[in-house]
């Protein structure tokens, strides 16, 4: 075990330094660059000049690379141009809100969908089924955004039962306190979830119901619903955890959108503002965290299965 | 289980008695009833062993499946399965469940998938227990369950209960299915192709392990399977069965000594047998002629090493140092069980994996040092046959474009004339060239897969178990046209099978692989007949024949060897 966490952790960290190196490539090839944004566009020549001096960004890619390593190395991302905080300090400050609106969205999406995808995989091929594969493909293909904008305007004009914006709380304890608000942006964001997981969980279970373990268990005498919730649901549940390590960074990117749909000031706002002033301390700094949580992610999936599936445990031993 | 004795039970009426049973499959899309059993009555008396006999599609298994209620929806069932007085086919839900397991059990085929993988194998023997017996705590049932282990011979039972069923192999896999399948004391225990993925030691202990619980419980066992060499082996009564149908029915020596319907002489006529071949056919090569020098052998290997990286990163040796010889125009039987590194071999033969040390030379050039196009050159002039016929031909191309690939690749010309002729060779009709394999039956893609081997006109084929998932009389189809092939063009052959009946038709010389050594090479009738390694001699006398006197006679030999062993 600790020899596979050693491996899986060299493997993380020559992951991340990659990142950096494409996202810092892609982020200069840019046109623009901070100083317009910053100095606005009517700056002069002269001043733009001068904020590239005073940045560094006079200097090879290289060289502006390795400054920004060294520093990293130290712990320090660096300090926004725009909004007069370290980068540490801004994502420290947004980065759980995220995590609270990602986390509870999962959270409502799996207790959605791995049910619903059990139930769907036992129905195969009536009605109900076809009907819910409907619903959720038409789930799946909305882009959030819109998905996100109908839900406002049915549950705060039509149906004015819920506040259009998320909690703009400082911290987390406020956050939970202004609790109504957070129901559409987590419904936002569960209802892709949904869609895509309880697919899985479908597919799975109609392998598995296949298998020959479970005419054994029913040649057993155990019940249609102990075969499919016990002896089914261990084996299927295997594809569902290690698609969710790897679903860890889609579902960061769907929280960029819901938190500029809602104005929710998390780390997907961060990026979306940092990304129109062309911040690139933030820019790298929260790429970085998606990049950390997306390794993260798959490594806990590797664990969490072989929790579950006793095959995959011997083999990371 | 102890106070259950044969005499308490033995009573006038039968454990099991199927009666009339009809079954069919409404077919998808409405195409009409597909009658899988055609009116079949079996009837098993306590402590008898009923064996019953069909090739695929007899609807044997169908009939198996119907004891417990385990037929899918689409199946219609009329006639009754009677177990201990009561009619399965009238029960549903609770009531049948309270049936399936503890007066009827039964023991699948697969014990890798027939097991759940991802619960202890003390859990799901538990499991058995506790869904019959009411008020048994998890610790009593485990205790019971460890009993239960032992009872089917399983040792260190307490340390078997906490591991799974992957880290079990195929023969305990087996024996914790049957310690489930006991559990609850069945009056009727079904073993459908119980010992048909097990080899053929573990096989002969499993049937061993089948009569001992006969004995000691007095239940009545039904036993499905295409093995003759099984059913002369544990059979009392045996029923035959062919489309659906009963066609015969008798005691064991009686079947065997004078079958009478013609199903079941033309069954029994297509199990090979392992007989001294004589002047039958001499050990001499195909082709005539002086004996080939070594350096002209068809393949030489010379001290073979291939090597697995295994659990925790420790090299293991499929093949260990192995070295053996295919004259031009011989067929070398590799004999093995699972495990034993013989497809490896095979496979490292033509190249197709790289071997760690040792040499490998084709016709007298050296295959293991070839690369690119010399590799090419080398192997143009080898086929391969593989096992499974339905997944080495690729689906989604034409029969005639299968068998033509070979020759596309080396840019052959004159396609169609060879496809056709191939086609001809292999005894099908070239108009099945325009269709795809799954439109063919089993018997018939393995010819194609023979056909496509032979497309370059190679001097040497590896054939890797060819026959090992046909049926017996489509198997002996085959082996005729293989024979006859191999005849007429004189290829070498190393013949791969676990299947000793097979090696003593179709080889000239047998060789006895067992953990990635050799253990045993020589002229066919001294190694089948007159084995000199102890390890070959128990692997010939595990292999039940197919007749019930002789098979008697050889169980009482193995038993002596094993006693010996040990």
């Amino acid at each position: 075990m600790i020899r596979f966490l050693a491996k899986r952790l060299g493997q993380a960290i020559v992951v991340i330094l990659l990142v950096t190196v494409i996202v810092f490539l892609l982020l200069h090839s840019v046109p623009g660059g901070p100083a317009r944004g910053i100095l606005g566009p009517q700056a002069s020549p002269q001043a733009i000049a001068a904020f590239n001096h005073e940045h560094g960004f006079d200097k090879s890619l290289v060289q502006q690379y390795w400054a920004f390593l060294s520093r990293l190395l130290h712990g320090d991302l660096g300090d926004s141009y725009t909004l007069n905080q370290s980068v540490g300090s801004l994502i420290g400050q947004r980065l759980p809100k995220t995590l609270v609106l990602t986390g509870l969205s999962t959270l409502v999406a799996l207790v959605i969908a791995i049910p619903l995808g059990v139930w769907q995989g036992r129905r195969r091929r009536g009605l109900t089924d076809y009907t819910v594969t409907t619903l959720v493909f038409v789930g799946y293909a909305t882009p959030v955004f819109f998905l996100a904008l109908i839900l406002v305007i049915v549950f705060t004009e039509k149906i004015p039962i819920l506040p259009p914006q998320a909690p703009q709380a400082q911290t987390l304890g406020a956050l939970f306190a202004d609790s109504r608000a957070l129901i559409l942006p987590v419904l936002a964001g569960a209802i892709a979830t949904v869609a895509a997981f309880s697919r899985y969980m479908r597919s799975a279970v109609l392998d598995n119901l296949a298998e020959d373990y479970v005419r054994t268990a029913r040649a057993k005498g155990a019940s249609e619903r102990r075969v499919v919730w016990l002896h089914i649901m261990r084996n299927s549940l295997t594809p569902i955890i290690a698609m969710l390590g790897y679903y860890l960074p889609v579902l960061f990117s769907g929280a960029l959108v819901i938190e500029s749909v809602f104005n929710y000031p998390g780390m997907g706002l961060l990026f979306w503002n940092a990304a129109q002033t062309s911040d690139y301390p933030i820019l790298l700094g929260t790429v970085l965290v998606i990049a950390l949580a997306t390794v993260i992610g798959s490594l806990l999936a590797d664990i969490v299965q072989a929790l579950v599936d006793p095959r995959v445990r011997g083999s990371i031993r | 289980m102890s106070d259950r004795t044969k005499g308490e039970t033995v009573s006038d009426s039968p454990a099991l008695a199927i009666e009339d049973l009809h079954v069919s499959f409404s077919g998808s899309g409405g195409s009409g009833k597909v009658r899988a059993v055609d009116g079949v009555s079996i009837r098993v008396d306590p402590g008898e062993i009923v064996a019953v006999v069909g090739e695929s599609g007899s609807g044997k298994s169908v009939t198996s499946m119907s004891t417990l209620g385990l037929l899918p929806p689409t199946a219609s069932t009329s006639g009754s399965v009677r177990v201990g007085g009561v009619d399965v086919t009238t029960l549903d839900g609770p009531a049948l469940r309270a049936v399936r397991g503890s007066e009827i059990a039964m023991v699948f085929q697969e014990p890798m998938t027939a097991l759940n993988p991802a619960f202890t194998v003390g859990w799901q023997v538990a499991e058995a227990l506790r869904l019959h017996i009411d008020g048994l705590s998890r610790k009593q049932a485990l205790d019971r369950a460890a009993e239960l282990l032992e009872t089917v011979g399983i040792r260190d039972a307490r340390r078997r209960l906490g591991q799974y069923p992957h880290e079990l192999s195929g023969g305990l896999r087996q024996r914790v299915m049957i310690a489930m399948a006991i559990a609850c004391e069945p009056k009727v225990l079904i073993a459908d192709e119980a010992t048909t993925a097990l080899d053929v030691t573990v096989q002969a202990e499993i049937l061993d392990l089948l009569r001992d619980l006969r004995e000691r419980f007095g239940t009545a066992m039904l036993v499905i399977t295409h093995n003759m060499g099984v059913v002369a082996d544990i059979a009392d009564r045996v029923v035959v069965m062919y489309q659906g149908k009963v066609v015969e029915e008798a005691p064991v020596e009686e079947l065997f000594a004078g079958p009478r319907a013609d199903y079941t002489k033309r069954l029994l006529g297509a199990v090979p047998r392992l007989r001294p071949r004589g002047d039958e056919r001499t050990g001499e090569p195909a082709v005539a002629g002086e004996p080939a020098a070594p350096g002209e052998a068809a393949l030489a290997i010379e001290n073979l090493v291939v090597q697995f990286r295994g659990k925790g990163g420790a090299k293991v040796r499929a093949v260990d140092n192995v070295s053996l010889t295919v004259a031009k125009g011989e067929v070398l039987g590799l004999v093995g069980e699972s495990g034993s590194g013989k497809s490896t071999l095979g496979r490292a033969a033509i190249g197709l994996i790289t071997p760690a040390s040792g040499t490998v030379r084709l016709l007298g050039d050296s295959l293991t040092g070839a690369r690119g196009s010399a590799l090419r050159r080398l192997r143009r002039r080898c086929g391969i046959v593989f096992q499974d016929p339905a997944s080495s031909l690729d689906p989604r191309m034409t029969v005639g474009d299968c068998i033509a690939e070979p020759l596309v690749i080396n840019k052959v010309g004159d396609r169609d004339e060879r496809v056709v002729a191939l086609l001809e060779s292999v005894r099908l009709d070239p108009a099945v060239r325009l269709r795809y394999p799954h439109e063919l039956s089993g018997g018939q893609r393995q010819r194609i897969g023979i056909a496509r081997a032979l497309a370059l006109d190679p001097d040497l084929v590896i054939a890797d178990e060819p026959t090992s998932a046909l049926d017996v009389s489509v198997q002996a189809a085959v082996l005729d046209v293989f024979l006859e092939l191999q005849a007429r063009l004189g290829f070498a052959c190393l013949f791969i099978t676990h299947d000793l009946a097979v090696v003593g038709l179709v080889s000239d010389r047998v060789a006895v692989l067992n953990q990635g050594k050799l253990v045993e090479e020589g002229p066919r009738d001294q190694v089948l007949f007159d084995p000199r390694e102890d390890y070959t001699r128990r692997l010939i006398s595990s292999a039940p024949v197919p007749d019930p006197v002789e098979q008697r006679e050889r169980r009482a030999r193995a038993a002596e060897l094993r006693a010996a062993r040990d």
